[in-house]
């Protein structure tokens, strides 16, 4: 059953994409062996959790002989340990790692030295800023339509004018770091006029720290109504830092959180919308996306077009958000509110 | 009034106080808006946790050892306590709170029995178990992580459960218990004879073995006490912060250090107050909490500043204490001319 609706779902693939003449989508032959490695930025947050989850369900799926470790550094330890990690990948002839960076351009050489090694460096979720050690990146969503979105959010709760602040994760961080330029991009926009963005303070995507930066924020500007927190960890620790200091009515907390964290604060006003995509979905598409480039049937190069799994149809691009390097788009987003964060939540 | 005849202790709580005020006064001047109840409310609940894991810290230091792992301690009881509640949100409070310093404890025990049985330096013993620990929280947590919707509401109301205000300025139950754990322990240090041990080792562990004190015991009891503190402290933390990460605590073995220090308490055991020790924490938090505000001063600059405020302590620590017992030594030469010849003062 299953082989014949590979075929038929390769069969609709091939339709689709027959329209591009260039080329021919790539469908994954599954058992190929290749030891892989994903890598998050640290152990120990629901969203990598649930990028592993993925991993190991699309591991299973292409039936790959290999091994797929799921390894990571300490959290205060990320950028060392994540360099560490690479460079041991290369010692021990893995086929792959799936790295989402945490530590800029830090990472070049040792990823350099781990391509040249003959590891293929796919990144997801953040990825190398500069391009340079790595094959492609899987974008969770558009960068840019990460700003907007975020600016959307800021709009609608703000009643179109208020004033707000930011709280984001470490200051190396290259996907938040993406994100907020892109958010402040879109803010230019005349739809936003009345909107102003105070400060960006950072809570190193720990709780305690997040904690206290938020109610600094509230201590510093008076009339911040706003505190926008594109983290998983920061925007849970600022929805319950209003929470306890009883602000949930003067100051709104919003960013990208994940539903099950969220759905008190959402359901009692604090935070009344927030957005994330599907971090299971993205360690599958991660996966597949690795394999076929570690077994050697994609290239990683712009125009290719594979298949992956029941996710469908991808075609590499080249980042537009980036001055160099080549994406594979996932998407799309979704926004939560209390009409929908309950059942998301389950 | 003389300044020489002040017991050094003393002293020392007087200068921090002096010192709190200038501080306060600063950020008035720089900050707008700065005192106000909330600036209470924010120093005086955050205080609440690192002054239980400082308390903790000085037991330990007053016996000329550290314990650097108190930050991994609060990190795993945080977390284990979390899932325990987790798994039982029936479980009585009070058994939540004794599971949080029992977990505490036995961790420190471990330290403990290798720095005291083991005669492993302390440094070392505690540098390791911050990792150890840690990495034990990791393969505990298995990625996973305690959010506030899998704890049961009590342990959610606790952090914003007043005892009284005062116009906007709330006095929580979690300060209130802070300040019974630092009295109690003040109390220890100051009235029990476990205390004075505890002093007597530190300051001169020879004697204190040729006086017939079990410094073995004493020093294994330290470390046993300061990781139930911190495993309290650990219990504070997932009430007031509730999302509980593998990255929980991080850090706190720096700031409880810095309380100590700037307290007062000698670095090299036998001497310090627990007194002077709050007063290092709330020192040490109000500048942390003021600086953020303070728009002049980055990010980075804020730990900079810390760690020059403890090398600013312990300078100040020594170039004190060596003046007052010149000054000391040279009353009492003094005081001994005047008595062997009581014609000195007629010549002069």
């Amino acid at each position: 059953m299953r082989h014949i609706s590979l075929v038929s779902l390769t069969a609709g693939a091939a339709l689709l994409a027959s329209g591009a003449a260039f080329a021919q989508t790539i469908t994954p032959k599954p058992g190929e062996s290749a030891d892989l490695v994903l890598l998050p930025k640290f152990l120990g947050i629901l969203p990598f959790d649930q990028a592993n989850q993925g991993a190991q369900e699309a591991h299973a799926e292409l039936q790959n002989p290999g091994e797929l470790l799921y390894v990571g550094p300490t959290p205060e330890n990320s950028v060392a340990g994540q360099i560490e990690i690479v460079t041991t990948a290369a010692t021990q002839g893995q086929a792959g790692v799936m790295l989402s960076n945490n530590s800029g351009d830090q990472i070049v050489p040792a990823a350099k030295a781990a391509m040249e090694a003959g590891v293929k460096m796919v990144t997801w979720d953040s990825p190398i800023p500069s391009a340079e050690g790595e094959v492609l990146f899987v974008a969770q969503v558009d960068f840019n339509d990460i700003g907007v979105v975020m600016a959307d959010m800021a709009h609608s709760i703000l009643g179109g004018e208020g004033k707000f602040a930011v709280l984001s994760a470490t200051p190396d961080a290259a996907n938040q770091n993406a994100w907020i330029a892109a958010m402040e991009t879109a803010l230019q926009d005349s739809k936003y006029a009345n909107i102003e963005l105070l400060d960006t303070v950072y809570g190193d995507d720990q709780s305690e720290l997040s904690y206290n930066r938020a109610l600094a924020l509230v201590d510093k500007y008076p009339d911040m109504e706003l505190i926008m927190a594109p983290t998983s960890v920061g925007i849970q620790a600022a929805a319950k830092a209003m929470q306890d200091e009883g602000l949930c009515d003067t100051v709104k907390i919003s960013g990208l959180g994940v539903p099950a964290e969220m759905v008190s604060y959402t359901l009692n006003g604090c935070a009344p919308e927030f957005a994330l995509w599907d971090f299971v979905d993205l360690g599958y598409l991660t996966y597949y996306t690795t394999y076929l480039i570690a077994t050697g049937q994609m290239q990683g190069e712009v125009g290719e077009t594979f298949e992956a799994g029941r996710m469908g149809t991808y075609t590499i691009e080249k980042d537009p958000t980036r001055d160099a390097g080549n994406r594979v788009l996932m998407g799309p987003f979704t926004v939560y509110t209390k009409d929908n964060v309950e059942a998301a939540a389950q | 009034m003389d300044i020489s005849k002040l017991h050094p202790q003393l002293l020392r709580v007087l200068a921090l106080l002096f010192v709190l005020v200038l501080v306060v006064l600063f950020f008035s001047v720089v900050v707008d808006n700065y005192l106000n109840a909330r600036l209470f409310n924010r120093v005086s609940t955050s205080v609440a946790i690192i002054a239980m894991i400082a308390v903790g810290q000085t037991l330990v230091v007053l016996t000329r050892n550290i314990d650097l792992s108190v930050g991994s301690i609060v990190g795993f009881t945080a977390y284990f306590v979390g899932q325990l509640l987790a798994d039982h949100g029936d479980l009585h409070p009070l058994l939540a709170v004794l599971a949080a310093v029992g977990v505490g404890g036995v961790l420190g025990a471990f330290n403990g029995v290798l720095v005291a049985y083991g005669r492993v330096p302390a440094i070392i013993v505690t540098l390791g178990t911050l990792a150890l620990f840690r990495t034990m929280l990791v393969e505990y947590a298995d990625a996973g992580s305690i959010t506030t919707i899998m704890l049961p509401p009590w342990l959610l109301e606790l952090p914003r459960t007043n005892i009284f205000s005062i116009g906007r300025l709330d006095f929580r139950l979690t300060v209130g218990i802070a300040l019974v754990v630092v009295l109690i322990f003040h109390l220890m240090l100051t009235r029990l004879r476990f205390g004075r041990r505890l002093y007597a080792v530190g300051s001169n562990p020879e004697a204190a073995v040729v006086a017939g004190i079990p410094s073995q015991h004493v020093v294994f009891f330290a470390f046993v006490l300061c990781g139930a503190l911190a495993g309290l402290a650990g219990f504070m933390f997932l009430a007031k912060f509730g999302n509980i990460t593998v990255v929980a605590g991080l850090g706190l073995e720096l700031r409880s250090v810095a309380a100590v220090v700037v307290g007062g308490v000698n670095i090299f055991g036998g001497s310090g107050t627990i007194f002077g020790v709050l007063l290092g924490a709330v020192l040490v938090d109000l500048i942390d909490n003021s600086l953020i505000r303070w728009a002049a001063i980055s990010e980075f600059w804020r730990d900079a500043l810390l760690g020059m405020l403890i090398l600013l302590a312990v300078a100040t620590d020594t170039v004190v204490l060596r003046q007052l017992n010149r000054l000391r030594r040279h009353r009492a030469t003094k005081l001994t001319d005047q008595s062997t010849e009581p014609a000195a003062e007629s010549r002069q």
